[in-house]
């Protein structure tokens, strides 16, 4: 998976790995626009570039496996990757392939992953990771997923 | 006016947070219900090709999480998952043993753990996995050989009690470097 430089196009590899304790530190919601403390007993992963402990983005999210369904309790990128003048494009993207990895490990052609974004902000993510609409669920399952690994990943 | 510059606002800055926690189970069990409807009936236009890319894209997961955490097991994870990549593509085991040149009878003897795979088996494998995910998604060449020595490893490591007290009779070291003196 890659990050893109807004200011010069340049392309980075990224990880994304489990939140540790430690990490809380500098999870700041002045930096991260959430308090990620609450979410210290939830399933947290980071994303940073290969080399750099700076978190670009942070993603929790909760497994259903009842219903094959991983759902985003919480998705953010960094203060300074917000906007149209953003440090690096496709953090979110990232993220939401990567739980979507998870979700076919665990549940194969039956994989759903699922978030609720409000307002306005729901037609950005169905316009850009191809969601499903349910009510005020939004998904992607097997057919987005597919779609979401050619695009983001290529690990 | 005022309207349409928050709603650009909002959408502009979309991706740098969603808050989409429950607000409490019912709300919860009532979404994953109403979502579940929705989701069988878009399974129902589902093709097998898409299922069958999905097995496989599982498979794939599934072995590269066995080759970053493996687990000892009683089970051959190997042969588990050659058995499952068989078994998703071809409705019959000889189908695949004639695709990749091999006896069926061999074929039957690995996949029930009566023989390990040797070199050429593996090298075969390779090429049919690399060709068979080549639409699906980037598969890395080596990744039957890491399982397979990764279990080998993993079952060495867990059985030392069994084999180490006779290897060790067999090694003596004359001159033993002491370090620190």
């Amino acid at each position: 998976m890659i990050v893109i430089s807004s200011a010069n196009g340049k392309e980075y590899k990224v990880e994304i790995e489990a939140v540790q304790a430690n990490d809380y530190k500098s999870i700041t919601k002045s930096r991260y626009f959430f308090d990620w403390k609450k979410e210290q007993s939830q399933e947290v992963y980071k994303i940073k570039i290969v080399g750099s402990s700076d978190i670009l983005g942070l993603v929790s999210v909760e497994r259903i496996p009842e219903e094959w369904r991983i759902h985003i309790r919480l998705i953010t990128v960094s203060k300074e990757n917000k906007g149209s003048d953003k440090e690096y494009e496709n953090i979110a993207g990232n993220l939401i392939t990567f739980i979507s990895k998870i979700a076919v490990r665990e549940y194969g052609e039956l994989a759903c992953v699922s978030l609720k974004p409000k307002g306005a902000i729901a037609q950005h993510y169905i316009d850009k990771f191809g969601m499903n609409i349910t009510g005020m669920t939004l998904s992607v399952e097997i057919e987005e997923i597919l779609e979401l690994i050619n695009t983001y990943d290529y690990d | 006016m005022i309207k349409e510059k928050n709603k650009f606002k909002e959408i502009e800055g979309a991706e740098f947070g969603v808050d989409s926690r429950y607000t409490s189970k019912k709300k919860q069990l009532d979404d994953g219900k109403a979502l579940m409807e929705a989701r069988l009936q878009r399974m129902k236009n589902l093709s097998s090709d898409k299922i069958i890319k999905a097995k496989l894209l599982q498979l794939k997961l599934k072995m590269e999480e066995f080759i970053k955490e493996p687990i000892y097991q009683e089970e051959n994870h190997f042969t588990k998952f050659l058995t499952s990549y068989i078994d998703t593509i071809y409705s019959k085991r000889i189908d695949f043993a004639k695709d990749i040149d091999i006896d069926a009878n061999l074929l039957s003897k690995i996949v029930n753990n009566h023989r390990k795979p040797k070199e050429d088996f593996l090298l075969r494998l390779m090429i049919h996995s690399e060709k068979t995910y080549n639409n699906i998604c980037h598969f890395h060449k080596k990744t039957w050989y890491q399982v397979y020595f990764q279990e080998k490893l993993s079952e060495l490591m867990a059985n030392q009690d069994q084999w180490r007290p006779n290897v060790e009779r067999h090694v003596k070291i004359k001159n033993l470097i002491s370090v620190g003196d």
